[in-house]
């Protein structure tokens, strides 16, 4: 491995570190104004970590990925949470179904168990990227983690975009971005899929005055 | 020019509804005979299949395929839109909704069934997933058509279940992918499928093994296989019966042509069963959670939901039991189609009529509605696996299939727990058929014409339990051929 790879390897995994680490963030953090501001600086950071890989793996296509991704995931859609926020609002996280300290462990755990079942990518991958392929997956199941145990409605979304964030940085880590028509369809379908649920998010919100899931217990046999 | 036909009167179809505010009932009309020209180029892309086995593509890359196994397909998409569009709202006559729901319901249910027939006309698997997840959205939008405290909760979770489903889904699409950028670099038609599964034999398979979890985890959220099936009951609980009967039949059968063609290329690069054995679990599960859920069922919407996570464990079941098992999974996924959506229609007629969707209120619905009754008897009677319907045939194919396997132990099991469905199943229509009606309850269909295209479902539905029409059988054996190479 030359010093250019090394350089890559050393930056690539640095860049899922951080992005991993905003994640973990939404875990000890309680009110939505946290969540926004970490949910925006994972993007920038993502956006950054397809920048470096675009220039170190020669590919031009993840320019145009980073600049979509800024436009979209560091300016428009943390403006429409702020703006979800302050019409809803913001209601803090005060009693999450698993408390933040065992969260903490079990965030840990997680990614234990993401480099677990990742061991044949990383074996198989020749990429100078391979070492941040677990870190990927295991912010995927911290996304994952965050929708199941936080109790209001906004919470679950960025989870949710969070999850996305994971398997974004999954893709360009893997096999440096997917072909860029697909990865455009992709950023439509998260943006639509987003100002959905921030529709229901509002129905929630005229129909049960708060936004606590906790509420959304109807439905049974 | 056939993919055009296919493709685009539904977006016709809802420029149309955008266009027209307020809401006229030609629109309705217009959209629904729209919706016969897409069917008909379904009928056409199978007929190309039967007659020359051949797989037209079009677009750049090759974007876009119909082989046997889409044609299948798009048959059943287009043809249970088609039967969506004639039953669902809009039309004139009796309806619960304002001119402004009636827009956004033609908007949006064609918007849906757009991205339905092209996710089976898909060739590339990432368009193919982009299309399922912009299902997802579509019918998002409608299941809230009507808004109740129950229906908010409902399409809550529907959206942000499936929404993590399907990202799973791709999670496992950028993790197959992955597989073979590493063997033979970066190629512009990588993810087209039959590109992937000519170099499926070559790939990793562990990385495949943990790519076919998550794509079985995220399209089977979609499908509603349990233990990812809990959205399902709200769903098909709350949202508007024509969303859910397009969803029940057309929409899952969808979701399972994705696992379908993921399992091809997995099976082609593990080679030792591993995603069958995953399918039969997953499917025994569904089976055992469907058949103790009927038994407790209060709401026939939710019943009919469980009924649907039963077919989905059959379905899967079919699917990891060899050729004979894709034979008969994808039958039985035919009829399942005519069979549900057929139901979901009566549910709304009789929902009208009793004003609400509980077991206990519905009585003497024989004597009340006789029609519907009548046809809804005999499309539970089929969903139980009863002759001279369809699904009986399918049902026996797959113990054939499981029985020529040596899963004695499983099929048994299967036959055990199809018996406890099937006793529950004649309590509650005994409940729902016999007695005095309620009071207030007056007799007499709501329907008016519409019970006939109702009566084409179900003779499909018989036709298909008497014989087995040789084009389709035809069909049918061309996919098992392109499935289990």
């Amino acid at each position: 491995m030359n010093d250019h790879d090394t350089l890559f390897a050393q930056l690539s995994t640095l860049s899922a570190s951080v992005v991993l680490l905003f994640g973990i963030a939404l875990l000890w953090r309680r009110s939505l104004g946290a969540y926004i501001k970490a949910f925006r600086w994972q993007s920038l950071v993502l956006s950054i970590a397809f920048a470096l890989i675009g220039y170190f793996g020669n590919d031009h296509e993840l320019y145009i990925i980073a600049i979509v991704l800024l436009v979209l995931k560091v300016f428009v859609i943390p403006w429409y949470l702020s703006r979800l926020q302050t019409r809803v609002g913001a209601e803090r996280e005060a009693h999450p179904y698993v408390n933040v300290a065992t969260s903490l462990i079990v965030a840990g755990l997680l990614v234990m168990l993401a480099y677990a079942i990742t061991r044949p990518l990383v074996a198989v991958s020749r990429l100078p990227t391979r070492g941040g392929i677990p870190l990927a997956v295991g912010l995927i199941f911290v996304g994952l983690f965050v929708i199941i145990s936080r109790r209001k409605a906004l919470t679950q979304i960025v989870g949710f975009l969070v999850l996305e964030n994971g398997i974004a940085l999954l893709a360009a880590l893997c096999t440096y971005g997917i072909p860029l028509i697909v990865e455009l369809g992709v950023f439509l379908d998260v943006l639509m899929g987003f100002l959905v649920m921030q529709v229901i998010v509002y129905q929630i919100r005229d129909t049960f005055e708060s936004i606590d899931v906790e509420q959304l217990n109807q439905l049974r046999h | 020019m056939l993919f055009s036909l296919l493709l685009i009167p539904s977006l016709v179809s809802a420029a149309l509804a955008a266009a027209f505010r307020p809401y006229r009932t030609l629109v309705g009309w217009v959209n629904a005979l729209l919706s016969l020209v897409a069917l008909g180029a379904a009928v056409s892309f199978a007929g190309h299949a039967v007659r020359d086995g051949e797989a037209p593509g079009f677009g750049p890359g090759e974007m876009l395929r119909a082989d046997a196994l889409s044609a299948l397909l798009m048959v059943c998409v287009a043809g249970a839109a088609s039967l969506t569009l004639f039953l669902g709202p809009g039309l004139g006559g009796e309806t619960n909704y304002k001119a402004s729901q009636l827009r956004r319901y033609q908007l949006f249910i064609n918007l849906f069934i757009c991205s339905m027939l092209l996710a089976v006309a898909a060739n590339n698997v990432a368009i193919m997933w982009i299309a399922i997840e912009a299902t997802t959205i579509f019918s998002a939008l409608l299941t809230t058509l009507t808004r109740t405290k129950t229906s908010v909760e409902a399409s809550w979770k529907y959206i942000l279940i499936g929404s993590v489903g399907i990202a799973l889904a791709f999670a496992g699409t950028v993790l197959g992918y992955f597989d073979f950028v590493t063997l033979s670099g970066r190629a512009e038609n990588a993810l087209n499928w039959p590109v992937l599964l000519a170099n499926a034999p070559s790939l990793h398979p562990e990385v495949m093994k943990l790519a076919f979890v998550f794509l079985l985890v995220g399209y089977g959220t979609k499908a509603g296989i349990a233990p990812m099936h809990t959205w399902k009951p709200d769903a098909y609980g709350e949202a508007p019966a024509p969303l859910v009967a397009l969803m029940s039949s057309a929409l899952f059968a969808v979701a399972m042509y994705a696992i379908l063609r993921w399992k091809v290329v997995a099976d082609a690069a593990i080679k030792d069963h591993y995603a069958d054995r995953l399918l039969l679990a997953l499917g025994l599960l569904s089976l055992l959670i469907a058949a103790f859920s009927l038994v407790l069922a209060r709401n026939y919407r939710r019943m009919l939901a469980y009924s649907s996570v039963e077919h989905t464990g059959l379905v899967c079941l079919g699917l990891g039991l060899g050729p004979l098992g894709v034979f008969a999974a994808l039958l039985h996924l035919v009829n399942h189609t005519a069979a549900k959506s057929l139901m979901f229609f009566l549910v709304g007629n009789i929902e009208r009529k009793y004003g609400s969707p509980l077991i206990r209120q519905v009585r003497g619905l024989q004597t009340v509605m006789p029609w519907t009754g009548g046809l809804f008897a005999a499309g539970l009677l089929a969903l139980m696996g009863l002759p001279p319907f369809g699904l009986f045939i399918s049902e026996f194919a797959l113990f054939r299939a499981g029985f020529a396997g040596h899963h004695p132990w499983l099929m048994g099991t299967v036959l055990l727990l199809l018996l406890v469905a099937f006793v529950s199943f004649i309590g509650h229509l005994n409940r729902m058929l016999y007695g005095t009606a309620p009071e207030g309850v007056t007799a007499g269909e709501n329907g008016g014409w519409r019970i006939a295209p109702m009566m084409l479902s179900l003779a499909v539905l018989v036709v298909l339990g008497l014989t087995l029409p040789a084009p389709l059988e035809t069909l049918l054996n061309q996919i098992v051929r392109i499935v289990s190479r």
